[in-house]
This record gives structure tokens, sequence and C-alpha cells, in this order.
């Protein structure tokens, strides 16, 4: 029988190989766009978490919706230690502090943030944008954005006193040496924010092992469902985790929209090419229908002769997909080491929207999904197709079918 | 088969038609391809169908081999009334019992001599191994030893009709049916597939029953049956 359909295929060649080409066709876009878009997802969470946010926050449940200086967590040093053990997963304590920022005669509204530089220079972005100075290297110092610099006439060596009030009300007052100017070109951090050592902005506003956000790293990013499911029963009744997609549910929201918008060309493609296939068997069955009329003549049964072009079928889409694949793994692999550089895809503004300087080059990256769902899809599909253009083998009467000559 | 239904066939007639009908609706108007067909065959016969075509030869053979149905009368067949099978028992008795060849030799072009015959056994659920050997043998006794390999592009007529042969006797039916099988021969042909016919017929105690124009046909035939209008017009065996 695999014989028999084999050769049957080899019978018209042309029509085999273009049936099985168009198949592969889309199985080879299909599949490297969906490679495509999985690689970009990935790149642009990546590089939207590692900016500043953080792929993961563990904070007061209250304090995300007010964000008031005594909501803190508690007994961070003991937390830390406690997540430290998880595999694949780094955390820095932050605190953050509305205050007054004044220089000279000058004062501004800012946000002043304790964070740990030498650990979070390590992973976050946001720090390879410091156009002037350094960062801070001592518990004085501190790094502003460079909106906040301008509208203070400030720059790096000048002297900024910080007003604000700590827990219970008291006066918290520092002074900083500013060391760097920071630009991270979204305007509300840059005239707002105000870096410093966590330890020395923690003593000013009476925090002790006290944070108001862990923020969580992790190696790969596929595994942060599984690892906050393991830091879900560390934490107490107060305290919640909030991942990336509720941390800026913008982004999600926009690949959400970008993969139904995918979806709807790959159906499109897919529904198109079965189409074709569609066509090919009825052609097949027009063509053999004497052929048919004969095996039933024989003794065979109509199901029996719609199974045998259900296996010519499968042979096709199988010859089909292993072309697809065969064509798109190789080209896959090889850009997933090499990248596509972005600018070459008109891809500047995207970057420039997402205030990226990392993100010059695209990788796509193979998933199970990327590839196996066109393959999949054009492989019931082609049964399908076979399957309604071959049902009607049934109302073939081998008497009328031999007769005719 | 039972051993029963394999002793009745060797004494009651392979083949009992009476009063068989067939009408066929031709844009809502009728035409009686058969109209009262009677006729007995035994086992061991080689029956020639003669007649003009239009006559209803093509129809009787499919009739009684199982392929087409009938509207009044009854056939039996090696003991069974086709009259009360269905589609797929129908198949079934096509496929153990009958052997067709067709006039056009109607070969699957993909297949080669060998595997052509060896279709009709793997339909049967033969094994691999005994499939095979008995094609081989199929072939050997038909003189195509040598071509078992060639599709049937690469034969020549008297050849193909010949792989058609070996493909409709391989499953040793009760009953083999040929339709005008040397209709596309030439003479020389004709006679040396008819030997062949003829010699199966003995050694196997097959029945055969051809339909054709040809007297060189009906040279061969143990027994002579000529049709006219859908009925048996004259048979050698009841002549006077
Ligand atoms: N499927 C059919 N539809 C309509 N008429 C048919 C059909 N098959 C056969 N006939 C008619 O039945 C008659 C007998 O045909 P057939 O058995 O083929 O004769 P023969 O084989 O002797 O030439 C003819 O008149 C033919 O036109
Ligand atoms: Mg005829």
């Amino acid at each position: 029988m695999i014989r028999l359909a084999w050769r049957n295929l080899q019978r018209n060649a042309a029509r085999t190989w273009l049936t099985a080409g168009g198949i592969g066709f889309s199985v080879l876009l299909v599949s490297f766009a969906m490679s495509l878009q999985s690689g970009s997802y990935e790149i642009m969470i990546d590089a939207a978490t590692r900016y500043f946010t953080g792929h993961a926050q563990i904070s007061e449940k209250s304090y995300i919706d007010q964000p008031r200086l005594d909501r803190t967590l508690q007994n961070v040093q003991a937390l830390q230690t406690e997540l430290s053990a998880i595999e694949g997963l780094t955390v820095f304590p932050r605190v953050q502090a509305f205050a007054v920022v004044s220089m000279e005669e000058k004062s501004l509204g800012g946000m002043v943030v304790g964070v740990d530089f030498d650990a979070e220079r390590q992973h976050l972005d946001i720090y390879d944008n410091v156009i002037e100075g350094d960062v801070p290297r001592q518990a004085d110092q501190a790094m502003i954005g460079v909106s906040m610099a301008r509208n203070l006439g400030a720059a790096v060596g000048d002297e900024l006193v910080v007003l604000g009030s700590g827990k219970q009300g008291a006066v918290a007052a520092a002074i900083f040496v500013i060391s760097g100017i920071v630009e991270t070109g979204q305007t509300a951090l840059d005239r707002t924010l105000v870096f410093a050592p966590i330890g020395g902005v923690a003593e000013a506003f009476y925090l002790h092992d006290e944070a108001h956000m862990l923020l969580l790293m992790v190696d790969d990013l596929s595994q942060l469902n599984a690892i906050a499911a393991q830091i879900e029963p560390l934490l107490s009744e107060r305290l919640t985790l909030q991942t990336w997609q509720q941390l800026m549910p913008l982004i999600e929201q926009s690949i959400e929209m970008d993969k139904a918008g995918g979806y709807l060309f790959f159906s499109l493609l897919l529904i198109l090419v079965t189409f074709a296939v569609v066509n090919t068997f009825v052609m097949v069955l027009y063509e053999r229908t004497r052929e048919f009329g004969l095996f039933m003549a024989l003794g065979m049964r109509p199901w029996q002769v719609i199974g045998q072009v259900q296996f010519e079928a499968l042979l096709l889409s199988s010859l089909g997909v292993a072309l697809g694949l065969g064509l798109s793994y190789p080209l896959i692999s090889y850009l997933t080491s090499v990248g596509i550089p972005l600018d070459q895809m008109g891809g500047e503004e995207a970057i420039q929207q997402m205030q990226m300087g990392a993100m010059d080059r695209i990788y796509p990256k193979a998933t199970l999904t990327s590839l196996a769902t066109a393959p999949l899809v054009m492989m019931i599909g082609t049964q399908l197709a076979a399957l309604v253009s071959t049902v009607r083998v049934r109302g073939i009467n081998p008497v009328t079918a031999l007769r005719a000559e | 088969m039972t051993d029963s239904e394999q002793n009745s066939s060797t004494t009651a007639p392979v083949v009992a038609c009476q009063g068989v009908q067939r009408i066929y609706q031709q844009d809502t108007v009728p035409v009686y391809a058969l109209r009262g067909a009677d006729l007995t065959i035994n086992a061991g016969e080689f029956v020639s169908l003669a007649g003009p075509s239009g006559s209803g030869k093509s129809t009787l053979l499919n009739v009684i081999g199982g392929l087409d149905g009938f509207d009044a009368g009854s056939v039996v067949v090696g003991g069974v009334d086709l009259g009360g099978l269905n589609a797929a028992e129908l198949a079934e008795m096509r496929l153990r019992n009958v052997g067709f060849v067709f006039q056009a030799y109607n070969l699957i072009p993909v297949l080669t001599a060998r595997e052509n015959v060896e279709f009709i056994l793997q339909l049967q659920g033969t094994p691999n191994q005994e499939r095979r050997e008995r094609a081989d043998a199929a072939l050997q006794r038909l003189g195509l030893g040598d071509l078992g390999d060639r599709r049937p592009g690469e034969l020549s007529g008297g050849q193909q009709q010949r792989v058609a042969i070996a493909r409709a006797i391989v499953t040793e039916p009760v009953l083999l049916l040929a339709d005008e099988p040397t209709a596309n021969l030439d003479s020389k042909t004709t006679e040396e597939l008819l030997g062949l016919l003829r010699d199966l017929n003995p050694q196997q105690g097959m029945t055969i029953v051809t339909a054709t124009h040809d007297p060189i046909v009906m040279g061969y035939t143990s027994r002579q049956v000529a049709m006219l209008d859908g009925e048996i017009h004259q048979d050698s065996a009841s002549a006077d």
C-alpha cells in the first residue's frame, strides 16, 4: 500500500512537487515567521525588563496602589537569604521615597531611589546610559536624570539637598554629591530620578532592614513562572509578587496583539494552501475514477479506497513538511547564532520607541510551537482535504466507471 | 467457504439465473438491458456468451459477478442468492469467489505485473511470502515468468491481458468472468490466450464465462450461448 501510494505520487511528479512545494513553502514561511516573532518578543521583553523594572518584583500589597514610605518589606536580609537558595535567581532590594530635591535656590519634586549599584549594574541596562560622570561609588554620592540636572542647573560635583518625610513623620534630610548624570530617554524618569546607594537612602529615611521592593532577575525567562511558584510560599500574607506581565501590561498587550495579527496571517496562508491541496485531490479523484472503479470491482470497499488516498496524502504532506522544515530549521538555527541586523529592517524607529540601545540585532528563536504549528496544521489540513475530496468515491459505480473509456 | 458449501458447488450449478431483468433509467426512459434471462452453468464449463453489441452480454456478466444489481428474477452463484446480499457482502463475494477480466486490461499502471497480481491477494490479507509465491506461480502459468517486474506500459496488449488473467485466477475463484477479453488483440494472440484459458479450465475445474463477438473464441469454448435483446437466444447445451 505504501508502495502504491508512493508510485502514485511519482505518477504525476510535477503536481506532487508543486503541492509538496506549496506545503513546504508555507511551512517554511510560517515556522520562520513564528520563530522570528518569538525571538523578537523575547528580545522585547528582555530589553524592557532589563532596563529598570526587572523580571518581577516583590512588594507590600498596598504599596502597589499607594507607594507610601512606611509600606515596606521587613526583615529584608532574611528574605534575601532565603531567596538566594533558588537556582537561577538574582535579587536586589530597592528603597524609594518622594522628596524635595534642591540645589541653591532651586527646588524640585523628585523620587529618590536607593539601589545596590554594584549588583544592579551587572543586570540592568539603565546604568549604561550614564552620559556624564559615573554611578555613585560612595554613600554620599548620587546620580540624577538629565532633565533634573538641566532644571536645577546642576553638574557633576555639585551638592544636592534632599528633604523628605521619614518613617513616623520624622524629617529626613541628606546631602549628596552628584557623581553622574543619566539619560534614559523617558522624560518622566529623567526629570525625577535620583539614584543613590541604598544604605545612605535607607538611613536618611529611617528604614532599618527594610525595602520597598525586591527586584527579581532570572537567568532564563522561560523559567520565570516556575521560579515565581517557588517564591510564592515564602512570602507572608502582606507581600505579593508581580511578574513583568503585571508590571508592564502594555508590553504584554502589544505582544498579544502582534501574535493575534500573526495568527490571522498564518491562518490565511495555511487555509490558502489547504485549498490548493483540496484541488490536487479533486484532480486525483477525477483522473482516477476508473482506477478506483477497478479497485471496487475487484472487491475493495470504498473506505479502503479512501484509506489508500489518505495514505498518499500523508506521504505528500510529510514530503512537504520535510521540505519546509529542512529549509527553515537550518536557516533559523543560523540566524539564531548570527542574528538579523535591525537597521536593515527599518527597525531604527522601534529601537527608539523602546529606549534601548542594546537591541540592534534580532535573533529568531525556534520553539516547539513555532516549529510544530505549521507542520501540524498542514498535515491535518492535507488529510482533511484528501478526505473531503475522496468521500465521493462512495458514489462511484464500478460498472459505469469501467465502462467509461 | 465452509465444507458444505464446497460440496454443494460441485453438485449444484455454479451459476443459476432465472428471469433476470436489468432496467437502466436513461433520461427517464427505461432501457431494458436484460429482459428475463435464464441461464444455468455447471462447474467446469467453458461458456462463450455471444451476441450483437447492446444485447446485454456485459450486463449479464456484471450481474452474475455481483458487480451490478438486477431488478427482477434470481441469481444464485456458488449456492449463494445474490439478491440477498448488501454492498459489503457483494464486494466480499467478488474478492473471494469471482475473477474478472475486462476488455481494456485494467491493470494498475503504477504497479509491476507481479504487484498487480499480488494486489488482490493483499486485499484478501494473504501474508507477504505466500503472496509473492502465488503471484509468481500464476504468472508462470500464463507464460509470464520473466516479465513480473515490468509495468503494464512496458508490456504488449496480449501480455497485459495475460497479467489480468493471472490476477483473476490467483485467488482460485469459483468463477472466471471475461468480458470480450480478446477484443483488442490480434488473432494469433487471441488464440494463444484462449489456449491458456482452456487449459486452466480442466486443471483447476474453474468455470469460465466469456463474452465475445469473435467466432475464434467460440471455437475454443465447450458451450456457446447467444444473446439477443437482453434474452438468451440460443444455447448449444440445449440445442436440438
Ligand atoms: N449504465 C447504463 N445506463 C444506461 N444504459 C445502459 C447502461 N449499461 C448498459 N446499458 C444499456 O443496456 C444495454 C445492454 O448493454 P451491454 O450489457 O453493455 O451490452 P453488450 O455488452 O452486449 O454490448 C445496451 O442497450 C446499453 O446501452
Ligand atoms: Mg459489452
